[in-house]
């Protein structure tokens, strides 16, 4: 990583031409990932990426700049550039000698952890598994994937901060056929800190589930349609709260009027009970981290508590608009991006009551236990989801697993229609997409009824605020 | 990154993986990029990025490997060359993991303006407000510019192989957005305007702001009509959104996989006798212009649909190692992070010569679309597709009024055996080109 008196040069001279705030963020990260598919490794990549981001604000106007020239010369030539959006008449402010200095480092190396041919090796047990648990397997698709960062972020505030960080993920995607009749099932883990990830989970169990569910799903009849109560299993993940609330309570998103929270602070807005958190700190999840991408330490937000909206998601750039300090959520996929403010883990926190009396309290409805992909209306929270594994629950009892449901709703509607609340919480970890980036998220949920949802329904029209979900 | 450096950066790179006893390829780029976005007269976001990075395939008895390092310091393109061979002992073989033997020529192109990269920055703000302002002015229900802005991109890439291949050329071009809205009473409709150009001296502001807002008016009060299967223009832009569909049929990847509707047709008659669709990576037009591919073989025009008849896949040398034939210089990688798949180049549906006017002649009632949306949902491997189109009502012959919120839905082959008339009016985006196009009749529903 570089030197203090560098770094400081590099801040001055893009501060030269004035700016209330100059910053850069220097990456150095390793990747790999092995793509099995057909009963063969289809591909294996791997690769090494170093970059400098640098970025000047000024009166709330941002110039970014990068490279992958970190010699001094290449980054004082990007921190000239970054510093030339700014006016003639500006005051130049030095920064502030560096002094912070926080250090993490990781003790050792992920191809240490787990080799090429470890990973193969769990890789052709967990595809066996799979294409032996039923003759109605006919696909098995896993991939497996490391990324290591190290990270250096120094500002025009004299902050600097070097940070070490890992994250592994693995999946599996199993097809099942009968005639023309072709169902899936899909398992995804993931966290940070390495493979020890393979102490929680087997990738093997993982195979086992996905075949399993895509085998149940030959035989589901249909689900219902039609509006009816639905209860939330914790296995579902919290990707609903994520995508059709989060996204509303990150600050940029309210300061341009693009959220139905806007001017909601203080006021009602979930039923009560039920509590809305932001938690980067929690120990190996797919979200946590112990800076964000501007050099903040990572924090736990509560965003709703008891169904009033407290506070919103801030990085920096938001926080000085909103005269607030930032929580910790500014975050962006490498140095070739600015931050912007970001959810880490997002959850609606656990609640009193016992899993199984919630489904035995439910008369007629819906259990969902797992969802699939979907699309949200970031204005408004309207959402559309695919639900991958469901079943009917009649008179307290679960019946059998159905196919093909489609949940349609509203986000904050939905925050103000739960009736219960599981002391369970189950997590579910994916990629999201914002601003054309990409950044790894975990999302949890209890076990939880919602009073009233819509099975069934349309995909919405495209339009601009129509975001498309993937979890996979 | 001075020239110098670079060829020796590859030939270390190239060397190392000699070392190997393996077929090696070096795929080195650098890339510049400005882009400006402006604000009601100023700058609202400057963004300006470099980014070298290179890529190792590396082919050991038909097994493969690949790394990516955008450190090029000798040790870590040894670690990258490292790497990429130790993935070799446990990818699978298959002999059609071959690499384009060299040395080829290439075509001289005009493919690099100096003026792109020596006009100040100042210059590039203002041509971006100068498309603000020429909307502005265009008309006065010109309500909101959403986003204006200026683009440059400069790319150099030099491939090398142990086949004796060597490739290197530098391209740039630049360009101009703007994305508005228009109000009138209480009706509010988006427009958006683009050009891209390979010479600095033929960006038109004027014509950029100009073009977006009369979009935008246009569409003011438009209103829906009932379902009904009427003929139809296309306007050129819609055409080639159309085409990138088109582009993902006939790549050879999905053929093979048996991912196309076109699998299994050369040499059929797949589309109207009026329709000549080429692959042609030396029209300059073109963002796709280059002289050679992603593999470093040499481009040609390629002739994919030749009045009708299907007349070849898109291949790259693994596809058309399969079937024992030549690749079509159609190799493409997302980055320097990735290995070769197949991909179009400058796709161009040649014209015709009929004037828009001569195409709307005869028709009694019909609609000429001018834009679609959501045309991501399409399925590829079906064919079928169901998309948001706005346009203008054509009422004997002639244009009457603006027509919204109806979808036009139909199988795309269907959509190539119904086109009976192609302008002359044929325009290029990006690296898509099409005339104006008449098809004898769509499925609409209002």
């Amino acid at each position: 990583m570089l030197d203090k008196n560098i770094l400081n040069k590099v801040l001055d001279e893009a501060l030269k031409k004035g700016g209330d705030f100059a910053e850069i963020y220097i990456e150095d990260k390793s990747t790999s990932n092995i793509f099995y598919d057909d009963n063969k490794i289809e591909s294996i990549n791997s690769g090494r990426e170093k970059g400098a981001g640098i970025r000047v604000i000024k009166q709330g106007k941002t110039s970014y700049v990068h490279t992958n020239d970190l010699t001094a010369k290449g980054l004082l030539k990007a921190a000239a550039a970054a510093g030339r959006g700014a006016g003639p008449h500006a005051i130049f402010r030095p920064s502030i000698a560096l002094h912070r200095n926080e250090l993490n480092l990781e003790e050792e190396l992920l191809s240490e952890q787990l080799s090429l041919a470890d990973k193969i090796q769990h890789i052709t047990a967990a595809n066996e598994a799979a294409r032996n648990y039923s003759r109605e397997i006919r696909q098995v698709t896993i991939t497996l994937g490391d990324v290591a960062q190290a990270i250096q972020i120094a500002n025009s505030d004299g902050e600097l901060i070097e940070d070490e960080r890992s994250r592994v993920r693995m999946t599996v995607n199993a097809v099942a056929a009968q005639g023309n009749n072709v169902q899936t099932g899909f398992e995804s883990a993931g966290g940070i800190g390495g493979w020890k990830l393979l102490q929680e989970v087997s990738l093997e169990d993982m195979a086992l589930k996905a075949a399993d569910l895509a085998v149940a799903m030959l035989a589901a009849p249909a689900a219902p349609a039609g509006r009816m109560p639905v209860v939330m299993s914790s296995s579902a993940g919290g990707t609903l709260i994520h995508e059709a609330c989060g996204h509303g309570l990150e600050a940029d998103l309210v300061q341009k009027g693009l959220s139905v929270y806007k001017d909601k602070q203080g006021q009602i807005v979930a039923a009560p009970g039920v509590n809305v958190i932001d938690d980067a700190t929690i120990d190996g999840k797919y979200g946590s981290y112990k800076f964000d991408d501007e050099g903040i330490k990572a924090q736990r937000s509560i965003l709703i508590e008891n169904g009033v909206l407290c506070s919103y998601m801030y990085d920096r750039l938001t926080a000085r608009k909103d005269g607030v300090k930032s929580t910790g959520n500014g975050r962006r996929e490498s140095y070739q991006y600015k931050p912007v403010p970001r959810m880490s883990n997002t959850m609606i926190g656990p609640g009193h009551e016992d899993p199984e009396h919630i489904i035995k309290s439910t008369p007629h409805g819906l259990l969902v236990k797992k969802m699939g992909g979907g699309q949200v209306n970031t204005t408004n929270g309207d959402f559309v989801f695919e639900v991958q594994e469901a079943y009917v629950i009649e008179a307290g009892q679960i019946k059998s697993p159905v196919k093909g449901a489609i949940l349609s709703g509203n986000g904050p509607e939905v925050l103000k229609n739960i009736d219960m609340i599981g002391r369970d919480l189950g997590f579910a970890i994916g990629t999201c997409g914002k601003d054309g980036q990409g950044v790894p998220v975990a999302d949890a949920q209890p076990t939880m009824r919602i009073t009233e949802l819509t099975i069934g329904g349309r995909k919405m029209a495209d339009g601009p605020h129509i975001k498309k979900i993937r979890r996979q | 990154m001075n020239q110098d450096y670079m060829e020796k950066v590859a030939v270390m790179a190239l060397e190392a993986g000699l070392g190997k006893k393996a077929d090696v390829e070096i795929y080195l780029t650098v890339n510049r990029q400005l882009s400006i976005e402006v604000e009601k007269g100023s700058v609202d976001t400057l963004k300006e990025a470099e980014e070298t990075g290179l890529g190792i395939r590396l082919i050991k008895d038909g097994s493969l490997g690949f790394a990516y390092t955008t450190d090029l310091s000798m040790s870590a393109v040894n670690k990258a060359v490292e790497d990429a061979f130790h993935m070799t002992v446990y990818t699978s073989s298959d002999h059609y993991n071959q690499l384009p033997s060299g040395p080829y020529e290439y075509q001289n192109m005009q493919l690099y303006d100096e003026t792109i990269g020596s006009t100040p920055v100042g210059s590039k703000i203002e041509l971006a407000c100068r498309a603000e302002t020429a909307a502005r002015e265009t008309d006065v229900r010109i309500s909101i510019i959403e986003r204006a802005g200026y683009e440059e991109v400069e790319n150099t890439t030099l491939i090398m192989n142990s086949r004796g291949l060597y490739a290197r050329e530098r391209v740039n071009f630049g360009g101009l957005y703007i994305y508005l809205a228009a109000e009138d009473n209480g009706d509010a409709q988006t427009g958006f305007a683009v050009q891209m150009s390979k010479w600095f001296k033929d960006l038109n502001p004027q014509k950029v702001g100009q073009e977006a807002a009369e979009k935008a008016v246009g569409r003011l009060h438009a209103r829906s009509i009932s379902s009904a299967v009427l003929p139809c223009i296309m306007e050129p832009y819609v055409m080639t959104r159309f085409l990138n569909i088109i582009s993902r049929m006939v790549n050879a990847e999905a053929v093979q996989k048996g991912k196309s509707l076109l699998a299994g047709k050369l040499g059929q008659k797949v589309a109207a006798g009026c329709m000549t669709l080429v692959d042609d990576a030396t029209r300059t037009e073109g963002t796709a212009c280059f002289p050679f591919d992603d593999e470093g073989v040499p481009v040609h025009c390629q002739p994919i649909i030749s009045e009708g008849v299907l007349n070849s896949y898109l291949h790259n040398t693994y596809t058309a190692a399969r079937e024992g034939i030549n690749s079509t210089g159609n190799a493409s990688r997302a980055s320097f992070r990735s290995l070769p798949a197949v991909g179009s180049s400058n796709l161009v549906l040649l014209p015709g010569e009929k004037s828009t006017a001569a195409l709307m002649d005869g028709i009694n009632k019909g609609l000429y679309i001018t834009e679609v949306m959501g045309m991501h949902t399409v399925n590829p491997i079906s064919g079928d597709y169901s998309v948001g189109a706005s346009g203008i009502m054509i009422e004997k012959g002639c244009l009457t009024f603006p027509v919204r919120g109806i979808t036009i839905a139909g199988n795309i082959m269907d959509l190539l055996q119904s086109i009976d008339g192609v302008g002359s009016d044929m325009r290029f985006y990006g690296s898509r080109a099409s005339a104006s196009i008449r098809l004898k009749s769509i499925n609409i529903s209002g």
